[in-house]
């Protein structure tokens, strides 16, 4: 059952009030890694080379309003669905080898936030949605808030500021959408399958869309509207902002491909290129600003930046290897993201600094370390032979084919890339040790967070192929959704020789 | 067992030793990481021998052979195989390869014996010839680009592996984002053969270019273009060459193994290995031609001046690579992976020489300092008198055959591809007295202190420092050992030199023109769609070009005797006189101040001003705004100061709370 998944979170968060104090953590890290399990049930239950939804919920919920209570999963979100089960799993656990004061509320909050997330992945009504998307915001307010760094509060208010707007044009569109769409359903609903099936006029689908895509790209967040991001990363707790990049930033990236999409065709292709331009300026200026960073969070933060711009691309190639490229780079996105967050706290813990000007050195003392952070640093600069590579091979190639200045532009990514990963492992694991500086290998406990992380990045990249196969029938499916509703006047994408034998064998 | 098999155990040891080496490093004893690592790539090399002699069972029209292990990443048309391709070419690589690799392996065993990071080391170096391998071996293009960038990090990790010495991880990253610069070349290459022939496969493309481009295409050529950004960046070619020089921060047997025998050699490789498209591109490949051919004399300048013993033998191998970039190019296939061949067993030499004179100076590298070694270092004198022979080009040397056979060809092929021929002799000129620079500087002379010190029977010591910068460093890991290793004392160091001394000799003898062509007959089953493979010259034109190369070779070795013992002084008299050109020769004409200013100050610059401008005033301008709106409506619920944010919360728990509700009741 897919519901224990979504809902089991937040109920293990209720227990914590109710279990002595001292089993707290053990609580949430046991309710966490069973979470997860189910999320690797729900896996290998899926039935790969299907587009549509499996493992479905369909409940009336508040039917004067047409809301309806749908889950599922298809290509797109299983992985998704794993990914942020087994980031809560980790940030979970790590946090419980350094409880915080007032544990209860923090465990809760972070079970919240997990029913939260996977809510938004899960949700296959516009409304249910719209709503988990929104409930994110509210444990990674209290989470940063209360138990955030230095100017908590400014940062919290700033980040809130940011996404409530977006939300609320998200809110508007939604119900826009459904209240425009009722005429030709026959009723008022809000099921992302009725809207699917009867999209807007064009003119309404221009600003619908851009309601959207605005609350999407803070989110993601795309350059231009991150002013949240260095002050939020600046202030949250590295497992919280593990979270927070790993997990919720995918949010945005997602509800294009789950939302935008498919309901709204006539306007994805007609905002296309702003929305690449959009994306090709977050990879180059996420780059550049990650290059000349010294705080460390704020490194990983703007290549965070640059990475969700990759995404995004890959999505408005609008050709279905780019956006199944997208899907696999969500997922290794958040893979690779955690580990240096929680690797940031262990930095912190032995150098009492986040700053690159204090930090070096630590390769000698602490190897193993040393090695795990390699392997996640050359995973985020795309090496080839790593997970990422393909994924971002696989958007450029969409891209490629789709608007060739783009990708080349975009490539230039890839190499500043290259520069700010190696740069800032370097700079922590390498040169001189500064005295200050207590250097010590990584404890078993968090090894045990680490490895299995890392395990996953390796696993992932000796076989991407397991997620590009599964996600592609429901990441073709959305990109067709645009290439067919186009309208007729539009050049229709031209398929390249290869496509249609590929299309022929799928 | 079949060629592919072996061709997958080449892989596998190599892989395995890393893995050994990798996680045994707490546990492995003394010398067995050491050990290990080279009965690895010992193991790979006799696995090499075997998918050699499979291969020659078949017919020579039958000896392109594929295997692939799984779909490693296929989807929306793309289908992308882990295979590998197993033809004469690869064989030929994997050969070479696992060669020289072993005998560099065996060097590192005591050469490297006494430094904490010993397992890292053979772990890293294992690495590294499998990536190599899997370059050479790969099938398609994306699995190309997977090793391609693997030896791109190896190199980056042996680069930086005296990871505390900040000189060598800048030139660690430096190098690696080089690399990158070059990855994303092929990237895009391949992105364009995809569009164009829908398949990355080795083998498919080749055989649908030239129903499917014209020659001389406009695509075609910016195909060429890009892969030639990928093989300059990885052999160090103009104008991607910069990071080269300072590789010389690693350990020397990397030196010898990464940046002179294998990894820089992969863009001749990767040329020969695509040979189909630039021949139906003539104008790149021509553009190919004339790279190599100012990279190849562009660096022998250089290398006449610069006084670090390891940089000058890094730009003589940007040099020697110029020649087999102009070979491969002009369609001298055979005779560029000749000389492939033959430099990598004269250069992995002359770096193992090196080594062995950096340990008896305790570390110091500048060869102002150096003189006399002869009779302090015997053995390491004879055998780097013997490389710099074959290097120079001296008669009946492997170099001498296989450098002057590219010229030939060129001179052979009519038009302007003279240019080539008299270019070649002109550097070649330069190479023979830059070699002999060495020997005479480093050997002959009056004896330093260091030498002295050698021949009373004592290894000389200093602090150890930085042979850059000065700087004292301790010898714990990311610092080289406190002990230094000589040939002349440690026997795998001795065996590795002697077995490269005689190859160096002897090698030439695979390919003497009247005699015999093994090489070319071998590779033949590659290149058997080229139009320019068969167009060899005469035997008597290639003895010509012998006789000429031969009578150039002893003119700079006379020229260099001249300059260095007949009349000391000579040079810095010149130097003197000449100053503004020694000047531009000893700051290596001046690429790392160009690019500085060029490239990575204005990236820094464009940073700042982000940070400072464009974060500060719009990004921080836009929530400003919103702020101040957002209290404009505060300021009508003035009741909920700031409880607007909390007020929607409530709403939000509130909504939740309700839907669990509502399900408890719904499900009961």
């Amino acid at each position: 059952m897919i519901q224990i998944l979504l809902w089991l979170p937040v109920a293990v968060g209720l227990l914590c009030f109710v279990v002595p104090r001292r089993a707290v953590p053990a609580l949430a890290s046991a309710g966490s890694l069973v979470v997860l399990g189910r999320a690797i049930v729900s896996v290998a239950e899926f039935h790969t080379g299907q587009p549509g939804l499996q493992q479905t919920v369909n409940e009336s919920w508040i039917p004067d309003l047409g809301v309806r209570y749908q889950l599922g999963v298809d290509g797109i979100s299983v992985f998704l669905v794993l990914l942020t089960a087994l980031l809560w799993a980790g940030a979970t656990a790590f946090s419980a080898f350094r409880v915080p004061e007032r544990r209860r509320i923090y465990f809760f909050m972070l079970g919240l936030a997990e029913t939260a997330a996977l809510g938004a992945f899960l949700a296959q009504d516009l409304l249910l949605f719209v709503l988990f998307f929104d409930l994110m915001l509210v444990p990674f307010w209290f989470l940063i808030g209360t138990f955030g760094g230095e100017n908590r509060i400014a940062a919290t208010t700033k980040m809130i500021v940011y996404t409530l707007v977006g939300s609320l044009l998200m809110l508007v569109a939604a119900i826009a959408t459904a209240v425009l769409a009722s005429d030709q359903v026959g009723h008022l609903s809000f099921s992302l399958a009725d809207l699917r099936a009867h999209t807007l006029s064009t003119g309404s689908q221009y600003w619908i869309f851009c309601f959207f895509a605005a609350a999407f790209l803070i989110k993601m967040p795309a350059v231009l509207v991150h002013g949240w991001l260095p002050d939020a990363y600046r202030a949250a707790p590295l497992p919280v902002l593990a979270l927070l990049s790993g997990v919720l930033s995918k949010v945005g990236a997602y509800g294009f491909l789950r939302v935008a999409l498919p309901l709204y065709p006539q306007a994805t292709a007609h905002f296309q290129e702003a929305i690449l331009v959009i994306g090709v300026a977050s990879v180059l200026y996420g780059s550049v600003m990650a290059f000349t960073q010294t705080d460390v969070r704020l490194i990983a933060g703007y290549s965070s930046i640059a990475q969700l711009g990759f995404i995004t691309i890959g999505i408005f190639s609008l050709r279905p290897e780019g956006a199944d490229g997208a899907v696999l780079q969500m997922v290794n996105h958040g893979l690779v993201v955690a580990p240096v967050f929680l690797i940031v706290a262990l930095l912190w813990e032995r150098a009492g600094s986040e700053d690159l000007g204090r930090l070096g050195g630590l390769a000698m003392r602490a190897p193993v370390l040393a090695t795990l952070f390699l392997v996640v640093t050359l995973a985020t600069l795309a090496m080839p032979g790593s997970a990422n590579f393909i994924g971002e091979f696989y958007i450029l190639i969409g891209l490629f084919q789709a608007k060739i200045v783009y990708a080349l532009v975009a490539g230039i990514g890839v190499v500043l890339a290259a520069y700010y990963a190696i740069r800032l492992f370097q700079r922590t694991m390498h040169n001189r040790k500064p005295e200050v500086i207590d250097s010590r290998e990584i404890g078993p406990l968090d090894a045990a967070v680490l490895i299995p992380l890392v395990g996953c990045i390796v696993a992932l990249a000796l076989y991407p192929g397991l997620i590009l196969t599964r996600a592609d029938p429901a990441a073709a499916d959305k990109v067709d959704a645009v290439n067919a509703g186009s309208p007729p006047s539009a050049p229709p994408a031209a398929p390249a020789p290869s496509l249609t034998s590929s299309a022929a064998a799928r | 067992m079949s060629a592919t098999t072996y061709g997958w155990l080449v892989l596998a040891f190599p892989l395995a030793g890393c893995l050994i080496s990798a996680f045994g490093w707490r546990v492995l004893p003394g010398r067995a990481a050491g050990w290990i690592g080279t009965a690895a790539i010992a193991l790979a090399f006799l696995s090499s021998i075997g998918a050699l002699v499979a291969l020659l069972d078949k017919p020579v029209q039958s000896r392109e052979l594929t295997s692939s292990l799984y779909s490693y990443a296929s989807a929306a048309g793309l289908d992308i195989k882990l295979g590998i391709l197993v033809d004469p070419l690869s064989v030929y690589m994997i050969l070479v390869v696992s060669g020289v690799s072993a005998l560099i392996h065996l060097y590192s065993v005591a050469y490297l014996a006494s430094d904490r990071g010993y397992s890292r080391y053979f772990s890293y170096l294992n690495f590294f010839v499998f990536s190599m391998l899997l370059l050479v071996l790969a099938g398609n293009f994306v699995l190309l680009i997977v090793g391609w960038a693997f030896v791109g990090f190896a190199s980056y990790a042996l680069i930086s592996f005296w990871y505390r010495r900040h000189t060598a991880t800048r030139a660690g990253m430096k190098a690696f984002v080089i690399n990158v610069i070059g990855d994303v070349g092929l990237v895009f290459a391949a992105f364009f053969i995809f569009r164009d022939l829908g398949t990355f496969d080795y083998l498919s493309v080749f055989h649908a270019a030239p129903q499917h481009f014209s020659t001389n295409q406009g695509v075609l050529i910016a195909i060429c273009l890009l892969i030639l950004v990928g093989a300059f960046a990885k052999s160090a070619q103009l104008p991607l060459h910069t990071w080269l020089p300072d590789a010389m921060e690693g350990p020397t047997p990397v030196s010898a193994l990464i940046h002179a025998a294998t990894m820089v050699t992969a863009g001749v490789y990767l040329i020969a290995r695509t040979h189909p498209l630039f021949e139906l591109a003539p104008t790149a490949a021509d553009i190919s031609a004339f790279i190599g051919l100012a990279t190849l004399i562009f660096a022998a300048t250089v290398a006449l001046a610069v006084t670090d013993l390891k940089r000058i033998i890094a730009y003589s191998t940007i040099s020697q690579i110029g020649y087999m970039v102009v070979g491969v190019s002009i369609g001298a296939y055979a005779a560029g992976l000749f000389h492939l061949m033959t430099h990598a067993f004269f250069k992995a030499l002359l770096f193992m020489g090196a080594g062995s004179v950096i340990s008896a100076m305790a570390g110091t590298q500048d060869i102002d300092r150096m003189g006399g070694l002869r009779r302090a270092l015997p053995f390491t004198s004879v055998l780097m008198i013997v490389g710099a022979l074959a290097l120079a080009g001296f008669p009946l040397t492997s170099g001498f055959f296989s450098k002057d056979e590219i010229l030939v060809f060129a001179s052979n092929r009519g038009g302007f591809y003279w240019i080539f021929t008299v270019g070649g002799y002109l550097a070649a000129l330069l190479t023979a007295f830059y070699a002999f620079r060495i020997i005479f500087r480093v050997f002959w002379g009056e004896p330093v202190p260091e030498a002295r010190e050698l021949e009373g029977g004592h290894l000389a010591h200093a602090e150890p420092a930085n042979p850059l910068t000065g700087e004292p460093e301790d010898t714990d890991v990311g610092f080289p050992g406190p002990e230094h290793h000589i040939a002349e004392r440690d026997r795998p160091m001795w065996l590795a030199m002697a077995t490269l001394g005689v190859l160096s000799i002897v090698g030439g003898a695979l390919q003497i023109p009247g005699l015999d062509h093994v090489i070319e007959t071998f590779l033949r089953g590659s290149f058997l769609d080229s139009r320019l493979y068969e167009s060899v010259p005469s035997v008597l034109a290639d003895w010509e070009g012998l006789a000429v190369g031969g009578a150039v070779a002893l003119a700079g070795i006379a020229a260099a005797y001249f300059v260095y013992v007949a009349r000391p002084g000579t040079s810095a008299a010149l130097a003197r006189r000449f100053r503004p050109v020694h000047a531009f020769l000893v700051n290596k004409w001046y690429f790392d101040e160009l690019y500085d200013a060029v490239v990575y100050r204005p990236a820094i610059r464009i940073g700042r001003f982000s940070t400072g401008v464009i974060e500060r005033v719009v990004v921080d301008g836009i929530v400003t705004a919103t702020v101040d709106a957002v209290r404009g409506i505060g300021v009508v619920v003035r009741g909920a100061q700031s409880g607007f944010v909390r007020a929607y919360a409530l709403l939000l728990i509130g909504g939740f709370a309700g839907l669990g509700l509502y399900f408890l009741i719904v499900s009961s």
